[in-house]
C-alpha cells in the first residue's frame, strides 16, 4: 500500500521530469552546440530583452501587489481583492496577451476611446523594440497570481490570525496602519512570496507564447530565439537551442543569486528601518482603491475586446462599437483542437488530483518536502528546459506525436501546481474527524468517502480547477511534443495571432478563456459547504 | 493622570453585552474586572484601546487625564496593552522588539534604554536573540518591557497570565504590577482567575452584562 500509493506520482510525473532534466546534461557538454549558440548574432540583445522584461515585470507586479495589500489589509474591501485575484487568475496568459494587444494597438480600443481622429495614431504600442507592451502585460497578468498567494498568507489559518493580533499590539505601541503594515506584515509577507516571485520571474523571462504575440521581433526575446531554434528542421540548430536554454537558465539563476545577496546585504539597514520607532505613516487606502479599480478595468476591457472582436466581421477605425455582429468566427473555431484541449486538460487535472491524493493518503507528511521540492523545481525552471529535455527523452521511446506523450508533458506543470496548492489544506486536515468516524464503526474507505472527502471538497475542487487552467494554457510542451501531429487551442491561437484574421484570433482567445473560467466558477459553487 | 469610563456600554448585533458602566482608575492603581469568558470584558478593553472590531458597537466616553479619547485611532492613544499571547514579533530580535514602540531619537540613547530594560527583566545579553529561543516567562517579561518602553499613559491587561505555567504565574504577577506601579499610570485588567487580583487592588465583577463591586 505504502509504495503503490507513491507509484503513480513517481512513474508518471517525477520520473519523466527528472529524466528530462538528465537529458539536458549531454546538451550541456555539446561543444559544437555551444559554439553555434554563442555565435548567434542576436544572443546578447535578446538575452538583455529577456532579463529586462522578466525583472521589470516581476518588480512591477510585486509593487502593485504590495500596494493593494497594504491599502486594503484589515479594510472592508479586503474580500473584493480576492474576487479580483480569482477573476484575473482564470484568464490564460495567452488570451490575456491577445486581448491586451487588441486593447493597446494603434487601432485598438484605447486609441478609439482616448485619441480618435480619422486614422489610427502612429504608436509602437505592440511589439515595440523595448518589450514594454510585453513587460506591462506580464506584470498585469502576474498580479492576480501574487495577490492570490499574498491574500492566502494574510487571511487564512493560524498565521493570519496571529498577524492580526500582532497588528493590534503594534497599534498599541504607537504605529499607524501604514507603519504597522511596513514593519509587521510586510516582512513575513515577502518571505512567503519568495517562491511565487521566483516562479513569476522565471516565467516572465522565458515566456514564449506571450512574447510571440506582444514581444519585439528584431531582435526578439531570447526565449523566442530559442523557440525558433528548437523548432528548426536541423538537429544541429536544435542542439544550439538547448544550449541557449541552458545559458538563459544560468543567467536567471545568476540574477536570483544577486537578488538573494542584495537581500542579505541590506539586512542591517532593514533592521534599522523596522525598529526606528513609531511612525504616523497611514495605509495607502485611496491609491490602492484606484489601482485595484484600474487593474479590474484593464481585465474587463481585455475580455470585452476579445468578445466584441470575435463577434465583429469588421470594425473600422475610429468607431467605438462594431457596426454589425455575427457568429462567423465562432463557427470557424475548429472542433478538433477545442475537444483535444478540453479532454486533455480534464484528464491531466483529474489524474494530477488523484495522484496527489494517493500520495498524501499513503505517505508520511515529512516526505512531502521531496515532492513539493520537485514541484517547485518544475515551476522554477524555464519550460523551454523541461519541455526541451522531455522532447529528447520521448523521441527514442516513440512518445512524440502521441497522445500519451502529450498527456505526460501536460502533467508535468499540472501536477506540480496541484501538489503545491493541495499540500497545505490536505495536511492541515484534522485527522480526529476520521478517527471519530472510525469509532462509529465506519470502514476506512467509507470514513474517507463520507467524512474526509466532503470536508476537503473545496480545496480538492479548486486544485482541480487550477490544474485544468494550467493544462489548457500549455503552449511550449504541446507544440514540441505533438511534432505536428495534433493541434491544441494555444497552438492555434499563436498561429492565428501572427496572421491578420482578428475575429478568428479573438474567437480562439475566447475559446481558450471560457473553459478555465467555467472551471473556476464551478469549483467555487460546488465547493461551498452544504451546512452554511 | 486617571483613566475614566463614562457610561460605556457594548452591544453585539443589538444585544446589550455590557450595560452602561462608569468607572475611574487612578494613577498607580490597578483595577481588576472579573467575568466568565464571552462576557465581553476583552471587548471592553478593545473599545478603550480604540480598535473595536466590526460586529461590536459601543457608546459612552473614555477619558485619559481628563481628555476625551472619542474617535482617536489606537496608535495615538498611548495606551499600552498586554494580551494572552506575548505577541513578540518573530522577525525581530528581542532588542528589535523593545525598540519597536520606543519613541524615535538618537540610536545610542535608545539602545541604552534597551539595555536598561533587559537588565530590569534579568535578561542581560539576550538582546540579539530571536524571541522564539526564549522561555515563556522570559518572553512575557520582554512583552511587558516592550509595552512600557512605548511610554504609555495607561495600561490594559487582557488575561496576561492565562497561558503561563502555574509556577511562573506568581512571580510574573508581582513583576508586572511592580513595574506598572512604578510608572504611576492607571491600569485596568480583565481576567477570570481570582488569583490574578493584586493585593489591595480593587475588584469588579461582570455578570450578565452588569458590573458590581466585589
Amino acid at each position: 500500500m505504502k509504495y503503490s500509493g507513491a507509484a503513480p506520482l513517481a512513474l508518471l510525473w517525477a520520473l519523466p521530469l527528472l529524466l528530462a532534466l538528465a537529458m539536458l546534461l549531454p546538451a550541456a557538454l555539446d561543444g559544437e552546440a555551444w559554439r553555434m549558440a554563442l555565435a548567434h548574432p542576436q544572443l546578447r540583445p535578446a538575452l538583455a530583452l529577456s532579463l529586462s522584461s522578466g525583472i521589470v515585470s516581476t518588480l512591477l507586479a510585486l509593487a502593485l501587489c504590495v500596494l493593494l495589500l497594504a491599502g486594503l489589509y484589515r479594510s472592508r474591501a479586503w474580500h473584493r481583492l480576492q474576487a479580483l485575484a480569482a477573476a484575473g487568475l482564470a484568464v490564460p496568459h495567452l488570451a490575456f496577451a491577445i486581448g491586451f494587444g487588441f486593447l493597446v494597438m494603434p487601432s485598438g480600443l484605447i486609441a478609439r476611446l482616448l485619441v480618435g481622429g480619422d486614422v489610427p495614431p502612429q504608436w509602437a504600442s505592440v511589439q515595440d523594440p523595448w518589450g514594454a507592451a510585453l513587460t506591462l502585460a506580464l506584470a498585469l497578468k502576474e498580479l492576480p497570481f501574487l495577490l492570490t498567494a499574498g491574500v492566502a498568507v494574510l487571511s487564512r489559518g493560524d498565521e493570519a490570525l496571529r498577524l492580526r493580533q500582532e497588528c493590534r499590539a503594534a497599534a498599541s505601541l504607537g504605529h499607524a496602519p501604514g507603519s504597522t503594515f511596513l514593519r509587521v506584515v510586510l516582512p513575513p509577507l515577502l518571505a512567503a512570496l519568495r517562491w511565487p516571485l521566483v516562479i513569476v520571474f522565471v516565467y516572465g523571462a522565458t515566456v514564449v507564447d506571450m512574447a510571440l504575440v506582444l514581444g519585439p521581433a528584431q531582435p526578439p526575446t531570447l526565449a523566442v530565439v530559442i523557440w525558433h531554434a528548437l523548432n528548426h528542421a536541423e538537429a544541429a540548430v536544435n542542439a544550439a537551442g538547448l544550449a541557449m536554454t541552458l545559458l538563459l537558465t544560468a543567467a536567471l539563476a545568476l540574477v536570483l543569486a544577486v537578488a538573494a545577496l542584495l537581500g542579505g546585504r541590506t539586512r542591517r539597514a532593514m533592521h534599522r528601518l523596522l525598529t526606528a520607532g513609531p511612525s504616523p505613516l497611514q495605509a495607502p487606502r485611496g491609491l490602492a482603491a484606484v489601482t485595484g479599480l484600474a487593474a479590474l478595468a484593464v481585465l474587463g476591457l481585455v475580455l470585452l475586446v476579445i468578445v466584441l472582436l470575435s463577434l465583429a466581421p469588421r470594425w473600422p477605425y475610429p468607431v467605438l462599437l462594431p457596426p454589425a455582429f455575427d457568429l462567423t468566427a465562432w463557427m470557424r473555431v475548429a472542433p478538433a483542437p477545442l475537444w483535444l484541449s478540453l479532454l486533455l486538460s480534464a484528464a491531466a487535472a483529474t489524474a494530477a488530483v488523484a495522484m496527489a491524493v494517493l500520495w498524501f493518503e499513503t505517505q508520511a507528511p515529512r516526505r512531502d518536502r521531496w515532492v513539493i521540492g520537485l514541484a517547485l523545481v518544475a515551476l522554477a525552471l524555464p519550460q523551454l528546459a523541461t519541455a526541451g529535455g522531455q522532447y529528447r527523452l520521448f523521441l527514442p521511446w516513440g512518445l512524440t506525436g502521441t497522445l500519451a506523450g502529450l498527456f505526460l508533458a501536460h502533467l508535468t506543470p499540472v501536477a506540480a501546481y496541484v501538489l503545491i496548492v493541495l499540500a497545505g489544506p490536505y495536511r492541515a486536515f484534522d485527522g480526529r474527524y476520521v478517527a471519530a468516524a472510525r469509532a462509529l464503526a465506519a470502514t476506512r474507505l467509507s470514513a474517507w468517502r463520507r467524512v474526509k472527502l466532503p470536508l476537503l471538497k473545496a480545496p480538492l475542487l479548486s486544485a482541480a480547477a487550477i490544474g485544468f487552467a494550467v493544462s489548457i494554457a500549455q503552449f511550449v510542451p504541446a507544440q514540441l511534443i505533438t511534432a505536428g501531429r495534433f493541434s491544441t487551442l494555444p497552438m492555434e491561437a499563436v498561429t492565428l495571432a501572427s496572421g491578420g484574421n482578428r475575429p478568428l484570433t479573438a474567437a480562439f482567445a475566447l475559446a481558450l478563456s471560457l473553459p478555465p473560467m467555467v472551471a473556476f466558477l464551478a469549483a467555487t459553487l460546488l465547493g461551498r459547504p452544504r451546512w452554511r | 493622570m486617571a483613566l475614566t469610563l463614562e457610561s460605556v456600554s457594548i452591544r453585539l448585533d443589538g444585544r446589550l453585552l455590557i450595560a452602561p458602566l462608569s468607572l475611574g482608575v487612578e494613577a498607580g492603581e490597578t483595577v481588576t474586572l472579573m467575568g466568565p469568558s464571552g462576557s465581553g470584558k476583552s471587548t471592553l478593553l478593545s473599545f478603550i484601546a480604540g480598535d473595536l472590531e466590526h460586529p461590536f458597537a459601543a457608546s459612552g466616553r473614555v477619558r485619559l487625564g481628563g481628555l476625551p479619547l472619542d474617535g482617536l485611532p489606537p496608535e495615538t492613544r498611548r495606551i499600552g496593552r498586554l494580551f494572552q499571547d506575548d505577541l513578540l514579533f518573530p522577525h525581530l530580535s528581542v532588542a528589535g522588539n523593545l525598540l519597536f514602540g520606543m519613541p524615535r531619537g538618537p540610536h545610542a540613547q535608545r539602545m541604552a534604554k534597551v539595555e536598561a530594560a533587559l537588565a530590569e527583566a534579568e535578561l542581560e545579553g539576550f538582546g540579539d536573540r530571536p524571541p522564539h529561543t526564549l522561555s515563556g516567562g522570559q518572553r512575557a517579561r520582554v512583552a511587558l518591557m516592550r509595552a512600557l518602553l512605548a511610554e504609555p499613559r495607561a495600561m490594559l491587561l487582557d488575561e496576561p497570565f492565562n497561558k503561563l505555567d502555574a509556577e511562573l504565574r506568581q512571580s510574573m504577577r508581582s513583576f508586572v504590577f511592580q513595574h506598572i506601579a512604578e510608572r504611576r499610570i492607571p491600569c485596568l485588567m480583565v481576567t477570570h482567575d481570582l488569583a490574578d487580583v493584586p493585593p489591595n487592588g480593587r475588584l469588579l465583577l461582570l455578570k450578565d452584562g452588569v458590573v458590581t463591586h466585589a
